[in-house]
């Protein structure tokens, strides 16, 4: 921060001077910054989180971390009870509620959204969460619900299929 | 006249090319010329005129109008439909172009039926093709009032033209009274004449005039074959329901229940009603036990159990902590002694496991919700544990016994509930008279299907909408081909409900806004959301399709006794 604040005013013929300091400074490398990595992939949106995952191993594995999906879930709510980290990590995971249950949902509202609707719709998103939960549960035991060679439950399927909404 | 109707198939679509104001000629010179030019009086159509035809130039728009509608007509109706042109039809004066196009649309419009008493229908339209200038008229009962059904298969708005009444023709089904005659022009009637012969059926089945209904019930499958989408679905599954009945081959009630549970999984998944039903169920059973510390439900057609888990999650997310949940669920007996309840009071308890719920399950099979003891159910007094009983399309069966919902009532009466959520199909298909049921039932099941069309599932049609079809077809079936004790598929309107509890002891609980607000944004999720309609009814909730209310969601409680 000091550097960018140095250079930014800086003049012509202080130029040498800083590049004597860069060669000086050791180079900031991100990578070894895990913690700073966490907090700045932590207020990506989605679609960039995705693409962080690109770029690199380390970022992958970071990028998989729970912790940041919980983020891009609750981001547009006041933080929820402690109890709903538990509930969700025993459903699935942050990661799997965000992807099959709030960004559907989210995308699907957001044209008739109202300011105070965030937090339902996390609420639904949830509700619907643990409803495909409940029926992946089925997939041994149950054979009565469903026919013989049908893999996948799918009573989120209609959050999945390409909708014009 | 073969050579007549050979040109007619022919140049069926060569005739279309006479479209308002333009001149094709060249398809119709052959035609013309195998007629004798008749000179007739002035203001006849020049152009027309040199091809052998006299068409009035103020008839001009309307005769290309009916030729439109011919070309239609001849192109969608099937081989076997338009046989009876090439019989003994006689055409007067085919230069009079129209006259001609009339008597075409007319006769194609009139079909003639195949041992019917038809007989003075035949010579009462010879009779009118040989007046000229006579409008032949189109029956519109509008007592059956298809603008009641949602959508654009049934009765589409488009192109309708209403012209002064000319004579009464022969209506199209001969059992058939005929009210305010009325000219349709429209391009889709063949999907009106199917309705129309759907309902005569029903009228024939009613006055057991079997050998006319067994003629119409024919008919309605070519004309529904005609069509496309859910108005042929609807027809057909009707059409076959009225079969059963004509025949007396009643449809076995006995199949496996498993088999209805996963038509019932398929619905589930297909289309909102179910999660709706299940949703706004929960919100007014959650707030009932807000400040409870047991709680229990009894929920009369457990099923799969799909409405569980999300009540289970929202009280174990509920500030305080989750209560110790108890559920009782009653169900069917198995016919191969399986344990079905068992197997998803395992599943629940294994959900329950995970998000943190002490969770205790109960399984009962009866027969019919009647049989049914409050001693059965273990309940417990209302200070220690609060009570819910929940019925998602159960009660409606109880009808058909005499007794039966009394009995059910007077039973939950005693079981003391804080809370009794019902939620049932908004229709009236209970009626003693059976035309009346037949009419609410197709205008019920049309919307339904309309809907379950409307949910943006991509042809070819998948394996969840044929499902979810078969499950409302058995439904149809069931409300029309059967009778007594097996037809168990009473629905009856919120209003015939709201009337019955009340009088038999119980008050109602609004469902508050939170269930409002949550069912719509349910809705909003479904493809074809904004066609969906969620609205409170004097504080209980129904979802509909367009203008229609399909379901309604209502609770009650105990009146307060004095």
């Amino acid at each position: 921060m000091v550097q960018n604040h140095h250079r930014g005013c800086h003049r012509q013929d202080h130029h040498g001077t800083v590049g004597e300091n860069k060669e000086k400074r050791p180079k900031f490398f991100i990578n070894d910054h895990v913690d700073i990595l966490i907090e700045i992939l932590k207020r990506l949106d989605c679609r960039s989180l995705c693409v962080a995952a690109s770029v690199c191993r380390l970022w992958c594995t970071i990028a998989r971390y729970d912790s940041l999906w919980e983020n891009l879930c609750f981001r547009h709510v006041s933080p929820p009870p402690s109890s709903v980290r538990s509930v969700v990590l025993a459903l699935g995971g942050y990661k799997r509620l965000y992807m099959g249950c709030v960004r559907p949902v989210r995308s699907r509202l957001g044209r008739i959204r109202k300011a105070s609707w965030a937090r339902d719709e996390v609420q639904l998103s949830l509700s619907l969460f643990c409803v495909d939960y409940y029926e992946r549960l089925g997939g041994g035991g149950n054979s009565n619900g469903r026919l013989v060679g049908e893999s996948s439950p799918s009573s989120l399927r209609f959050l999945c299929k390409p909708v014009n909404v | 006249m073969k050579r007549d109707h050979q040109a007619i198939s022919g140049a069926g679509g060569g005739g279309c090319g006479i479209s308002s104001g333009s001149k094709g000629e060249s398809s119709i010179t052959n035609k013309g010329k195998l007629w004798e030019e008749d000179q007739d009086a002035g203001d006849m159509d020049e152009l027309m005129a040199v091809l052998g035809y006299k068409v009035r130039s103020s008839d001009m728009a309307d005769v290309a109008q009916k030729m439109e509608q011919l070309d239609m007509v001849m192109g969608t109706a099937q081989e076997d439909g338009i046989s009876h042109l090439a019989s003994d039809r006689v055409h007067y004066n085919p230069s009079d172009l129209s006259s001609w196009v009339q008597s075409m649309l007319t006769e194609l419009n009139n079909p003639v039926l195949p041992n019917s008493d038809s007989n003075s229908s035949k010579t009462q339209q010879k009779q009118q093709i040989v007046s000229n200038n006579q409008s032949q008229v189109y029956n519109d009962d509008s007592e059956y009032d298809l603008r009641a059904i949602p959508g654009v298969f049934a009765y589409p708005q488009t192109k309708r033209i209403k012209t002064s009444t000319g004579t009464d023709s022969s209506s199209s089904p001969p059992t058939e009274s005929s009210t305010r005659p009325v000219v349709l022009v429209d391009s889709q009637e063949a999907g009106v004449r199917l309705v129309h012969t759907l309902m005569a059926c029903a009228e024939a089945v009613q006055q057991q005039n079997l050998k006319l209904a067994d003629a119409l019930v024919k008919h309605i499958g070519l004309l529904a074959a005609s069509q496309a989408g859910a108005m042929r679905k609807v027809a057909t599954y009707f059409a076959e329901a009225l079969a059963r009945r004509i025949y007396g081959v009643y449809p076995q009630d006995s199949l496996h229940p498993s088999y209805t549970d996963m038509l019932q999984m398929y619905f589930y998944e297909t289309c909102p009603y179910l999660k709706f039903a299940h949703f706004t169920a929960n919100q007014a059973i959650l707030e009932a036990f807000a400040t409870s510390n047991r709680v229990h439900v009894v929920d009369f057609g457990l099923n799969q159990g799909m409405q569980w888990p999300a009540l289970m999650q929202e009280l174990a997310l509920r500030p305080g902590g989750p209560p110790v949940f108890r559920l009782t669920g009653i169900g069917p007996h198995q016919p191969d002694n399986t344990d079905a309840l068992q197997q998803v009071g395992c599943k629940l308890a294994q959900l329950a496991e995970t998000i943190g719920v002490r969770f205790e399950f109960r399984g009962l099979m009866v027969n019919s919700l009647a049989d049914l003891e409050p001693k059965m159910l273990d309940i417990r007094p209302p200070e220690v544990e609060t009570l819910a009983v929940n019925s998602v399309f159960e009660l409606h069966r109880l009808l058909a016994r005499p007794g039966g919902i009394e009995k059910v009532l007077s039973s939950i009466k005693t079981m003391k509930p804080k809370i009794l959520t019902i939620v049932e199909e908004e229709a009236n298909h209970n009626s003693p008279v059976f035309v009346d049921r037949f009419t609410e039932a197709l205008h019920y099941y049309s919307s339904l299907f309309d809907s379950l069309e409307g949910s943006g599932v991509a042809p070819p049609p998948s394996q969840d909408l044929v499902m979810s079809e078969l499950y409302l077809g058995r439904q149809i079936c069931n409300v029309v081909a059967c009778e007594g004790v097996e037809r168990v598929e009473r629905h009856e309107t919120l209003a015939q409900w709201r009337f019955r509890m009340e009088t038999s002891g119980f008050c109602p609980v609004h469902l508050g806004s939170n269930a409002y607000k949550q069912a719509s944004m349910l809705l909003a999720l479904f493809a074809g959301g904004d066609e969906y309609r969620v609205e409170e009814n004097d504080g209980c909730l129904t979802l509909g399709w367009h203008t229609r209310p399909l379901i309604a969601t209502s609770a009650w409680q105990l009146a307060a006794v004095v």
